[in-house]
């Protein structure tokens, strides 16, 4: 078959954008998009809040420069700098851009894109579609994938990359229809396969699938990891199943409330209040529950999201999606009753290491999106910058790869390669004497996760933590896959899943144990402040025999010098 | 295969999920199996479903992504009634259930089946490329990016409503149409098409309006109304599929297709007799030679049978029909102003 010139894993907005942008660059690329879902069913639907642009709609003193400042100081100064301001910059141009492709933007009066305040951003800049923004702008880069004929793989789980030397052959995947392994020769590959904070399973707010495939498949490959350790915890996922109640709902003026009756923000954000950045609040939150303020029931224990003085017709017209989910999951009606929310991990800022092009150290390897760490979120993600960063840098590797492209010699991977994949993948996992539950596995891998490396970590815990992802690693080994069907084997899928949360659960460990100061969402009891003579940098993680090797990289600065981070 | 469910806790019922099973490697045609697990108020389908697989039978295969109701990956049809898994209650479906303490799982119909309760979503895709679902701007690719087009809150809430269609498909796996003919355009593409029609922005319209009126297209729906009942959004997906009709009907002119022609000599026969004539009616539609072509061997059997409507001159006016007609020309004038202030 003929070698693709681009493969793009991963058809979520940092995929679907890259493809558009280099059939855009160069027309006569053989591009390829492989998907283990059907695009539009990728997790980028699930934001509901909106992206951030400094267009200054709705606050006419807004600028780019302020975009700059608010996600650079929200990072706690870990953001590269340079990378930070390429997003903001590009920001109104990208926002303007899909809307003149046809995403609906709820309106201002004046006609144009409407903009809402949004936590950690000091003028209102976040463009919104009501609370649906992630799953208009998918679908109308679907829609425009479709209008330009991108070559679609839908339903194939990627499961390696083809290495040769320093430099990338391909991708090896299994399509699931058939359960065929499969080659594709490629000059270049784009990992656009989403975060990785679905390893902390029940205690998340993410798609069953955001299992960090493409960062592990990198890992695999010898490609660094970075800032792992830093998991964005959301402060209002839902008490039962941790599904996302937007910070739109607080942008649009909804309280936080203790068992007390006090809206407690004001002791930890006595400004911003309950639109203080993420892991401040999600701090608040967990302090509170801590120390007893907080509301009790089997579900666990939780804290009260209060909308009720918002009134019926402002959360039915701004906040309609977020009402009927409050409703299905928690049978509450938010517009009579508070909504009961506990902190739930949410965003991985870590990914692969790549430069501002989004390459990696690999030749002909891009990383865009969640699934890479550039890094413009640095510790600690602003809300409204995760729908922006996929797209900047989706744009940004589909026109550096339709670029590049050319430069490398089209990889061929052989038959005997695919052959060694497929018995690697098959081998053992059918075997007798297999009798691990990969559900078992997953479920203590997220109760570990969430109680040794979660909101507040420790050296102990951590250590307990180390210990426990190592014990389910080995007993992974005994995995059993009792499913032996070719055709649609979602247990197979799902077991190799597992595999990669391991994988990178070792390096979210290994990153949060090492790194002994607090910053950002990383916060440790042991050692409770910023200490920017020995930790102003970034952690990498690499895999050497199969352990983690811990490195570091300086931050790039250049535009505001290191300030203590209040609110 | 039961789960262990001697010990019953408060609050927890027994329920059997009866679910469709097909393996195209293994078996020649489909079958069920039955799986009881305690079931606790509050639990979705979905996770019901998740907890067979991890504890009783890893095998069984359904789509599942978001968990959340915005993803659309697992559709699938409860008790009949096709929805996404992960939004519907275990007990509410209980206490409309026909049989006490069973719940039905099968695939979504009216698409290929592929294995368990996972259905082909391809074609839909491919009626989504065929119908044009994408806004074609009147803006050039090349002058992208520089300034927003300016849109009315108003003409957003045009396109509001339908632009929260996730294409779960269950509305295609409940229409009545699809079942009989594969081809047709599917209610979710219909919707998909109406969107990008009210749109401003879009500059190909005609073009899309031009394919929905061929064969298998927007007049080959029956109204049946099953699509808008079973949508997981509430989607008013007729209120699409009426407007693409009237923008049909306006841009491109009653002649042009049978199904305009349809519709009009439907509404000339109740303006004058409050009733339809039903005999001339394949006529005024399709045309005389169309008629003889097609109709004429079923006439003879209907006369043969005495089953033919009364000829033309002996259809009498309703009762009434005076004050009939002054409502009807009220009402057409009133629909006839909205759509002006709607232009607007």
């Amino acid at each position: 078959m003929k070698p693709y010139d681009i493969v793009i894993v991963g058809g979520g907005g940092a995929g679907l954008y890259a493809a558009m942008e280099a059939m855009k660059t160069n027309p006569s690329l053989n591009i390829a998009v492989l998907s283990k879902v059907y695009p539009n069913r990728s997790h980028t639907s699930a934001a509901q809040g909106g992206a951030n642009a400094a267009l200054g709609n709705k606050a006419k003193d807004d600028t780019v420069e302020m975009h700059i400042f608010d996600t650079i100081k929200g990072s706690d100064y870990l953001a590269d700098q340079d990378a930070v301001d390429l997003l903001c910059s590009e920001a109104p141009k990208i926002i303007r851009e899909l809307e003149n492709m046809g995403t609906p933007w709820s309106r201002m009066e004046d006609n144009t894109i409407a903009q809402r305040p949004f936590g950690g951003a000091g003028r209102p800049r976040c463009c919104y579609c009501s609370d649906k923004t992630g799953h208009t702008i998918l679908q109308t880069l679907y829609e425009q994938c479709l209008k330009k004929g991108v070559i679609f793989f839908n339903e194939y789980f990627a499961l390696n990359l083809s290495v040769k030397g320093s430099r990338s052959r391909g991708l090896i995947a299994m399509n699931m229809k058939t359960g065929n392994v499969e080659a594709f020769s490629a000059r270049t590959v784009i990992l656009a396969t989403g975060g990785y904070a679905k390893m902390y399973w029940n205690r998340s707010s993410n798609a069953a699938g955001n299992t960090g495939d493409g960062q592990a498949i990198a890992y695999r490959a010898g490609i660094p990891m970075k800032d792992m350790e830093f998991v964005q915890f959301h402060p209002t996922g839902l008490r039962k199943s941790g599904l996302l109640v937007t910070e739109g709902a607080r942008g649009e003026g909804g309280y936080l409330i203790n068992r007390n009756g006090e809206r407690f923000m004001a002791r930890y954000a006595k400004e911003k209040m309950e639109l203080g950045p993420r892991d401040l609040v999600s701090r608040s939150l967990e302090t509170e529950i801590l120390e007893g303020r907080g509301f009790d029931s089997p579900a666990g224990k939780y804290l009260h999201l209060d909308l009720t003085h918002l009134g019926a017709d402002l959360i039915k017209s701004r906040l309609p999606q977020i009402r009927e989910m409050c409703m299905q999951f928690e049978g509450v009606d938010p517009i009579d009753e508070p909504i009961p929310v506990r902190p739930t991990a949410h965003y991985s800022m870590g990914g692969i290491d790549t430069d501002n092009f989004t390459r990696t150290i690999m030749e002909g390897v891009y990383a865009a999106g969640e699934c890479a760490c550039v890094s413009v979120h640095g510790a600690n993600r602003l809300g409204g910058n995760s729908l922006l960063d996929i797209l900047v840098f989706g744009r940004i590797a589909g026109h550096t790869a339709a670029e590049e492209a050319g430069k490398f010699e089209p990889g061929n991977i052989s038959e005997a390669e695919l052959k060694e994949h497929v018995e690697e993948l098959r081998g053992g996992m059918h075997a007798s004497g297999h009798h691990e539950r990969y559900g078992e596995l997953r479920e203590e891998l997220g109760q570990t996760l969430a109680l040794n490396v979660g909101i507040f970590r420790e050296a102990s815990l951590l250590k307990r933590g180390i210990q426990d992802i190592a014990e389910l690693k080995d007993r992974f080994k005994k995995v059993r896959v009792s499913d032996s069907s070719d055709v649609f084997n979602t247990n197979l899928m799902q077991v190799l899943e597992l595999k990669n949360m391991l994988d990178l659960a070792e390096t979210v460990a290994a990153g949060a144990s090492a790194r002994e100061e607090s910053r950002g969402s990383h916060t440790r009891i042991d050692f409770p402040v910023r200490d920017d003579a020995k930790w102003h940098k970034h952690t990498l993680a690499t895999q050497a025999k199969g352990k983690v090797v811990l490195g570091e990289k300086p931050v790039t600065m250049g535009r505001y010098e290191l300030q203590e981070r209040t609110y | 295969m039961t789960a262990p469910t001697d010990q019953h806790i408060e609050g927890t019922k027994d329920v059997t999920f009866r679910i469709f099973r097909f393996n195209p490697q293994v078996d020649s045609k489909p079958y069920f199996d039955d799986y009881t697990i305690p079931v606790e108020r509050g639990v979705t389908v979905l996770r019901s479903l998740n907890y067979i697989k991890e504890h009783i039978d890893a095998s069984i295969s359904f789509r599942a992504f978001c968990q959340a109701g915005i993803c659309g990956s697992c559709g699938m049809r409860v008790n009949g009634l096709s929805q996404l898994a992960c939004t519907t209650q275990v007990w509410d479906v209980l206490a409309k259930s026909r049989e006490s303490g069973i719940i039905k799982v099968e695939p979504l119909r009216n698409l290929p089946l592929i294995k368990d309760l996972i259905v082909d979503m391809d074609p839909l895709v491919d009626k989504m490329k065929h119908y044009s679902n994408w806004i074609d701007s009147t803006m050039p690719e090349s002058s992208m990016g520089k300034k927003e087009f300016l849109i009315s809150e108003a003409e957003f809430l045009r396109y509001d409503k339908a632009t929260d269609c996730i294409l779960c498909a269950s509305c295609v796996s409940e229409c009545s149409i699809l079942r009989a003919n594969k081809e047709y355009v599917s209610p979710a593409v219909l919707l998909k098409s109406y969107r990008m029609n009210v749109d401003s922005r879009d500059a190909i319209h005609g073009k899309r309006l031009a394919e929905l009126v061929k064969d298998h297209g927007v007049w080959d729906c029956t109204h049946c109304y099953r699509c808008q009942e079973s949508c997981v959004k509430s989607i008013p997906i007729m209120d699409a599929i009426h407007g693409i009709r009237e923008d049909a009907i306006e841009l491109r002119g009653m002649k042009d297709t049978s199904g305009s022609k349809h519709a009009e000599a439907f509404m000339s026969d109740i303006e004058k007799k409050g009733k339809l004539v039903e005999a001339t009616l394949p006529i005024r539609t399709n045309g005389i030679v169309w008629t003889l072509q097609n109709l004429l061997p079923m006439a003879v059997k209907m006369i043969m049978k005495r089953r033919t409507p009364p000829p033309p001159p002996l259809v009498k006016s309703a009762k009434g029909i005076k004050i009939f007609r002054e409502m009807f020309r009220e009402m057409t004038e009133h629909v006839r102003q909205d759509h002006k202030s709607q232009k607007k």
